[in-house]
C-alpha cells in the first residue's frame, strides 16, 4: 500500500486504496501555453473516477496524457511523472504502442473502424496475439457480451460496424477496447453524442467493468459523475482545485470553487 | 381617413410591384445567361461526338467491327485495323498505373503521417509542380535522357537476368531498343504522379482525428493504422484520384510519341516498339492523304474519345460517393 499523496492538495485520507496510476507534479504545453498546472493525482485501482470541470479546464487534456494519445501531435509536451504501477509511462523508454494495449481509449464520437462488426473487435486483438480462428470467436463473442451489445449484432457479425446506431456503435467501440484486455479504460465524455437510452446503458456498462478495470472517465454532465464515479477531480483552469469521494464533493466539498460549480453559479 | 391611408398604401404598392418587375427581368436574363453556358457545354461536347462519328463513318463502314480487331495498319493498300494503338494504349497507362499508385500513395501517406512539418509543403509543391512540366519537355528527356540511360544500362540487365525464365524472358525480351512500350510507361507514370498524389493526400486528410487516435489507441503501428483504416476509410476517393490519372495517362500524346517507338504491331516484350492511339494520330495526321487513311484516324480518336469518356465518368462517380458520406 503506498503512502498517499496529501501535501498542500485538497486529497482526502480517506482514498486509501492501492493505486493504479499516479500523476505527479504533471505540467502540459499545448506549445506555449501551460493547459495542466502541478496536477497531482492518484487513482485507485478498480474504481470509475470522474474528472469534472467547465470547458477548457484540462480535464480531456489529462486523460490524454494517460496514454500519451497526445504525442501523434507535434507542439504538445508534458513533464512531471505519470506511474502506471509504479513505473513512469512519460519516460522515453516508454513503448507507444505496448502502453496503449494496457491503456484502452474510447471517444466522444463512436469511431467504429471501416470494416466489419468482427473485424472491429477481431483487428486489435490480433495486433497482438496470434489465437485461432475459434479462439477469436470466443474472444469477439466474449467482448461483445461484456459491452451488452452481443444479442443486437449476433446475427450480423459481418456488417460494416458503421451501419450500428449511435449508442450500438459506442458499445461496439468500448468493446473492442475490452477485448484488447487492458488494465484501464479512460472514456472521453463517452455518453455525450448519444440519447438518454443509450447513455443508461453506457453508464451501467461502466458500472459492470469496475469490477476488473480501472476507469477513468471525463464528463460534462455532473449527474453522471455522480451517477457512475466513486472519486472525482474537479478541474478549473488547468489546475485539480479538488479531488476526493465523489459523494464528498456532491454534498459537502471543501473549496468554495467546487462548491459554486456543482450548484451551477459557473462553467 | 381610412381612404388616405388606403391610397398611400396602393401608391407603396404600386411602386414595389414596379420594382418586383424590374427584378423579375434582370432575373429571367440572369436565368437564361446561365442556362446557355451550361448547355453550351454539352452542344460542345455533343458536336466533338457528332463530328468524330460522322469523320470516321467511312472508315467504320468498310471495316466494320473487324477494325477494332485487326492488327494491320497498312496505308499502301488502304487496310486499317486499331488493334496496335488500343493495345499500347491500355497497356502503357495500365503499367503506368501500377508504377504511380503504390508511389503516390506512398507519397500521401509519407506527407499526412510521417513527413516533419516544416517539410511538408515544400514536398508537397515539388509534387505538384511535376504536373506543371509540359509534356514536350518529358518527350525529348525521354528521347535524349531516359531511354538511351535506359538502353545501355537497365534494359541489358533485365535482359540478361531474365533469360531463359518462361514467362518473364518473353515479357523482356531484347533487344534493348531504349524507346518502346515499358518507357512510355514509366514517364507516363511520372507524368500521373501528381494527380494520384494529391487527391490521396486530400482524401486523406478527410480521415477524422479521432478515428485514428482510436486506432493508435488500441496500440497499432503508423503502418496498421494506414493499412487498415486510413486506407478502407478513402478506399473510394483514392480509386477516383486513380481513374483521373489513368484518363490522363491514356489520353497522352506528345511525350509518347517520343518514346514509343511508332511501330504498329502488338508484341509480347515490354521492350518492343510500339504505338498508341494519339500517338498514331499525332504522327499520321499530315501524311495520311487518302479519305480512308484520314478517316481511320478520325476513328481511333473517337475509340479513345468513348474509352477517356467511360473511365472519367467512373472516376467522377466515386469522387461523388466518397464526398456524400464525408458530408454527411
Amino acid at each position: 500500500m503506498k503512502p498517499m499523496l496529501s501535501t498542500d492538495l485538497n486529497v482526502a485520507e480517506t482514498v486509501v486504496e492501492k493505486a493504479k496510476i499516479e500523476v505527479k507534479n504533471l505540467n502540459f504545453y499545448y506549445g506555449q501555453s501551460k493547459a495542466l498546472k502541478d496536477i497531482n493525482l492518484s487513482l485507485p485501482e478498480r474504481s470509475v473516477t470522474a474528472f469534472i470541470g467547465p470547458s477548457g479546464c484540462g480535464k480531456s487534456t489529462l486523460l490524454r496524457v494517460l496514454n500519451r494519445i497526445y504525442e501523434l501531435y507535434p507542439k504538445q509536451s508534458a513533464e512531471g511523472q505519470v506511474l502506471l504501477d509504479g513505473k513512469n509511462i512519460l519516460d522515453r523508454s516508454q513503448d507507444l504502442n505496448l502502453l496503449r494495449t494496457k491503456i484502452g481509449m474510447v471517444f466522444q464520437k463512436p469511431t467504429p473502424f471501416p470494416m466489419s462488426i468482427y473485424e472491429n473487435i477481431a483487428f486489435g486483438v490480433r495486433l497482438y496475439e496470434k489465437i485461432s480462428k475459434a479462439e477469436m470467436d470466443s474472444r469477439v463473442e466474449s467482448a461483445l457480451k461484456r459491452a451488452a451489445l452481443w444479442n443486437e449484432v449476433k446475427d450480423k457479425l459481418n456488417a460494416s460496424g458503421q451501419s450500428l446506431s449511435g449508442g450500438q456503435q459506442q458499445r461496439l467501440c468500448i468493446a473492442r477496447t475490452v477485448a484488447v484486455k487492458p488494465e484501464v479504460i479512460l472514456l472521453d465524455e463517452p455518453a455525450s453524442a448519444l440519447d438518454p437510452l443509450s447513455t443508461a446503458k453506457i453508464e451501467e456498462l461502466i458500472d459492470e467493468l469496475q469490477a476488473d478495470y480501472t476507469i477513468v472517465i471525463v464528463t460534462h454532465n455532473m449527474q453522471q459523475a455522480a451517477r457512475v464515479s466513486r472519486q472525482t477531480a474537479f478541474m478549473y483552469l488547468g489546475e485539480l482545485v479538488e479531488f476526493d469521494r465523489t459523494e464528498k464533493i456532491f454534498t459537502s466539498p471543501r473549496e468554495k470553487r467546487t462548491q459554486d460549480y456543482i450548484t451551477g453559479r459557473f462553467g | 381617413m381610412t381612404a388616405v391611408s388606403e391610397a398611400v398604401t396602393s401608391s407603396a404598392m404600386r411602386t414595389r410591384e414596379a420594382t418586383v418587375r424590374r427584378f423579375a427581368l434582370t432575373d429571367t436574363i440572369f436565368r437564361t445567361a446561365t442556362r446557355l453556358s451550361a448547355i453550351l457545354v454539352l452542344v460542345l461536347l455533343g458536336g466533338v461526338a457528332i463530328s468524330l462519328i460522322a469523320g470516321s463513318w467511312e472508315a467504320l463502314s468498310k471495316f466494320g467491327f473487324s477494325f477494332l480487331t485487326t492488327e494491320s495498319w497498312n496505308p499502301v493498300t488502304e487496310n486499317f485495323g486499331a488493334l496496335a494503338p488500343i493495345y499500347g494504349t491500355i497497356v502503357t497507362s495500365a503499367i503506368a498505373i501500377l508504377i504511380a499508385v503504390p508511389i503516390g500513395i506512398g507519397i500521401a501517406v509519407f506527407l499526412t503521417e510521417l513527413c516533419p512539418r516544416p517539410l511538408r509543403r515544400p514536398i508537397g509543391i515539388a509534387v505538384e509542380l511535376l504536373a506543371g512540366i509540359p509534356s514536350i519537355i518529358y518527350g525529348i528527356w525521354g528521347l535524349f535522357v531516359f531511354a538511351p540511360f535506359l538502353q545501355t544500362t537497365v534494359q541489358p540487365f533485365i535482359i540478361s537476368l531474365f533469360h531463359g525464365i518462361p514467362g518473364l524472358s518473353s515479357l523482356f525480351a531484347g533487344p534493348p531498343y531504349g524507346i518502346g512500350l515499358l518507357t512510355s510507361s514509366l514517364i507516363l507514370a511520372i507524368m500521373v504522379l501528381p494527380f494520384i498524389t494529391s487527391i490521396t493526400k486530400d482524401v486523406f486528410d478527410t480521415v477524422p482525428a479521432v478515428l485514428k487516435e482510436s486506432a493508435y489507441g488500441i496500440g497499432c503501428t503508423t503502418w496498421e493504422v494506414t493499412r487498415r483504416v486510413t486506407i478502407p476509410y478513402t478506399r473510394v476517393g483514392i480509386m477516383g484520384g486513380v481513374m483521373l490519372g489513368l484518363g490522363r495517362a491514356l489520353g497522352e500524346t506528345m511525350a509518347v510519341t517520343f518514346v514509343i517507338g511508332n511501330a504498329h504491331r502488338i508484341s509480347t516484350s515490354l521492350f518492343a516498339p510500339g504505338t498508341t492511339i494519339s500517338a498514331t494520330i499525332a504522327n499520321e495526321f499530315t501524311e495520311a492523304d487518302g479519305e480512308l487513311y484520314t478517316s481511320s484516324l478520325v476513328a481511333l480518336g473517337l475509340i479513345l474519345f468513348i474509352i477517356t469518356f467511360i473511365i472519367l465518368a467512373l472516376a467522377r462517380y466515386m469522387l461523388l460517393r466518397i464526398d456524400s458520406r464525408t458530408g454527411a
